[in-house]
């Protein structure tokens, strides 16, 4: 099938109860089934509105047309050539264990180290691990982590997800090296529903790299993903996510880490494109001595929207979760910050910890920070902090005493100051990847 | 060598900017080439002000007189172009920058010197910079921490102290570098500015202090006495050693009458 055919067969597609059905051919019944379902649940669920307190200052309602949008079928650009922006941005990548490309909602090529595959490590498509009929698939996709039961737009991505990650790591297993998702968008007017479900089975330990670009478009476009990490007892997982969709992308995120005993499942969300970025992340400490760092970085001008909604959840005792998001604004950017840490009932002996800090470039760029608490335990340790600050003029003064143009000076404290959280995640290429797209942003020279 | 004087002040009237307070009100100065001049005085007498309005600060403000740099009108330019011109100063508290190296910083600085489109060799930053820690007898590592992050206040002198070896000014403003410092860090900064100026005679130093002691360690071919914004008296280093044992009292009631 030509590209032009599959773009004016996908045209005449909307979102509706016929696109889950077309999109479900060819799945195994059960998965047919979890997608009425999740569709059923989406129709009856309203669309989330500013009058409720977790989103108040992202009205989708507004934003985001969801009738307008054609969803990707997947499978319309197999075969063809990378685009050059995705191929620039795959080139600047160091060597990695594994590679997963998914053009437009649909996985264009996998390749996975020999000898991981010999230790039965599986990298793949999800579609294709469904229909398989993967057990792992089966029991864990759209049911544990981020069901459909979570919201209007799990709901929605668990009816019409058309492609994404299936990644297993079996009992100690240890892959040294990063595994990577590149991710293009290239349709404007499109809304691609991508799911990404990885287990990291006892003892193991994998990295995983999620990266998201696509050209600038003239109309909204959206990029809905689904994330769901399993660290079981004892393993550890790093994942990332880069956003980097161009003007008009609107990147809705739903993440979910499940850490089990003495696992360590760490995240970092780098926004830095897109015209609109909405993550929910939500970390459920599950057994005693599971480890959480959550990591944040955000630098929005121009008229971008960031908004990350995230929830420490300390179900288990003697956990530990450490939250630090840091985001500059310029323009007449807005970033919106809420967390909460949520201690459980029993989870005695949990150590929780919060920070967000905000650094406002112009007058008109806004950062809300929004902290919270909730603690049904006595012995435990948390703390939260949020800063929302000006670039300091007596900084900004040493800098220049020195002969830094006003420029100058002010890229460089931007930058050490986002640094900071990449500096807690020293992962292969990740840091000069990011320092360069912040650079890139900063029209550094 | 060209002995005019570096730096002339003129009269020089200034306060705080946006505010109605005079703290100059009139002083004159004048360094020349490869001299150390002193100004010492009370809190409150303007000594500190007189460094922050010649390196730029943009909390002060020139209401009369002027200031030439080198011939050029200082008080018109940025304080990057001060800088650029080889104006240095060593800040009294000198500001932590976080997640920034201190070589970074460096190199940064340097590389603005440079012409749009030229380029800092890096290998030639790397050498110099490997040189100036060697000269200062600083640890190598040092220069990969973050700018004054969590410093002590003896490693911000020290801090200071580097820059200005990296950056070679012609003119070296110390700020009271030498306020709240044990005897180690006042070493630190003397022995410093002693290197630097055997290095590069020509390098013009002024020192603001509210204390002698520093002068035992760097000595000045001129000691001035600034009391209420106004310089009172100037001379040779006895001057110090006058002002150490009877204080400000005197000249604070000359200057009242």
């Amino acid at each position: 099938m030509s590209q032009a055919t599959a773009v004016r067969e996908q045209a005449g597609r909307k979102i509706g109860r016929s696109a889950v059905i077309e999109q479900g051919a060819g799945d195994p019944a059960w998965l047919r089934a979890r997608r009425a379902e999740a569709w059923d649940i989406y129709e009856a669920t309203p669309l989330p509105s500013t009058r409720s307190e977790e989103w108040r200052y992202t009205d989708v309602a507004r934003l985001l047309a969801l009738d307008g949008l054609v969803p990707t079928a997947g499978g319309a650009m197999a075969g063809r050539a990378l685009p050059d922006g995705l191929r620039r941005a795959m080139e600047q990548d160091r060597e990695s264990a594994g590679r997963i490309v998914d053009v437009d909602g649909s996985v264009v090529s996998v390749e996975l180290d020999e000898a991981l595959a010999a230790q039965g490590v599986v990298l793949s498509s999800l579609r294709e691990a469904a229909r398989a009929g993967v057990p792992e698939v089966e029991a864990l996709l759209a049911t544990e982590a981020v069901p459909a039961s979570d919201g209007k737009f799990s709901a929605l991505n668990a009816a019409l997800w058309s492609d994404g990650v299936f990644l297993y790591v079996p009992r100690g297993v240890r892959v040294d090296r990063t595994i990577r998702l590149s991710r293009w968008v290239s349709q404007p007017g499109t809304a691609t529903f991508t799911r990404i479900l990885i287990v990291a089975e006892e003892l193991s330990q994998l990295s995983f790299v999620d990266e998201i670009l696509s050209p600038d478009f003239s109309t909204v476009t959206l990029a809905n993903t689904a994330v769901e990490l399993f660290s079981r007892a004892g393993a550890q997982v790093q994942y990332v996510s880069l956003q980097r969709m161009g003007e008009g992308g609107f990147y809705l995120a739903n993440q979910r880490t499940l850490a089990e005993r003495d696992s360590t499942l760490d995240t970092l969300n780098v926004a830095l494109g897109g015209s609109v970025g909405r993550v929910d992340l939500n970390a459920r400490l599950l057994g005693p001595g599971a480890n959480s760092d959550m990591l944040g970085l955000y630098f929005g001008d121009a008229n971008q929207h960031f908004d990350f909604n995230t929830s420490q959840d300390h179900v288990a005792p003697n956990a530990h979760s450490d939250l630090l998001y840091k985001g500059a604004l310029d323009g007449a950017a807005r970033g919106v910050f809420r967390g909460i840490i949520r201690v459980h009932d029993g989870a005695q002996g949990t150590d929780a910890y919060q920070t967000n800090r905000n650094l406002i470039l112009s007058d008109t760029a806004i950062a809300t920070s929004l902290p919270n608490l909730e603690i049904e335990a006595d012995d435990v340790r948390c703390s939260h902090g949020a800063t929302v600050g000006q670039l300091d003029a007596e900084a900004l003064f040493y800098l220049m005493s020195r002969g830094l143009h006003r420029e100058q000076a002010e890229r460089l404290v931007v930058l050490g100051f986002l640094g900071e959280v990449l500096s807690k995640l020293p992962l292969g290429g990740v840091v000069e990847k990011v320092t360069q797209a912040i650079k890139a942003k900063l029209r550094y020279v | 060598m060209d002995d005019s004087p570096i730096l002339v002040v003129t009269g020089l009237e200034a306060g705080v900017a946006d505010e109605d307070l005079d703290i100059l009100k009139g002083v004159d100065l004048a360094i020349g080439p490869g001299e150390i001049h002193a100004i010492m005085g009370p809190n409150g007498s303007g000594k500190s002000t007189l460094a922050k309005l010649i390196a730029g600060h943009p909390g002060y403000e020139a209401t009369g007189g002027s200031v030439e740099f080198d011939g050029e009108d200082l008080l018109d330019m940025e304080p990057d172009e001060r800088a650029q011109a080889g104006v240095f100063m060593a800040f009294q508290y000198p500001v932590e920058i976080p997640g920034v190296s201190i070589a970074n910083f460096l190199r940064t600085a340097l590389q603005s010197r440079l012409e749009d489109g030229e380029e800092l060799d890096l290998f030639d930053f790397q050498e110099l910079l490997m040189e100036r820690m060697e000269l200062l007898d600083m640890d190598v590592a040092f220069a990969q921490r973050p700018v004054n992050d969590g410093f002590s206040g003896g490693e911000k002198k020290r801090n200071e102290i580097l820059q200005m070896a990296v950056l070679k000014p012609a003119l070296a403003l110390m700020d009271e570098t030498d306020s709240g410092l044990d005897i180690d860090a006042l070493q630190i900064v003397a022995r410093g500015v002693n290197t630097l100026r055997e290095e590069d005679p020509a390098m013009s130093v002024l020192l603001i202090t509210h204390y002698q002691r520093i002068l035992n360690h760097i000595t000045p071919d001129v000691v001035h006495v600034m009391v209420g914004g106004k310089i009172v008296e100037s001379g040779g280093p006895e001057v110090a050693l006058e002002l150490e044992a009877s204080g400000y009292e005197e000249y604070r009631k000359a200057h009242a009458a």
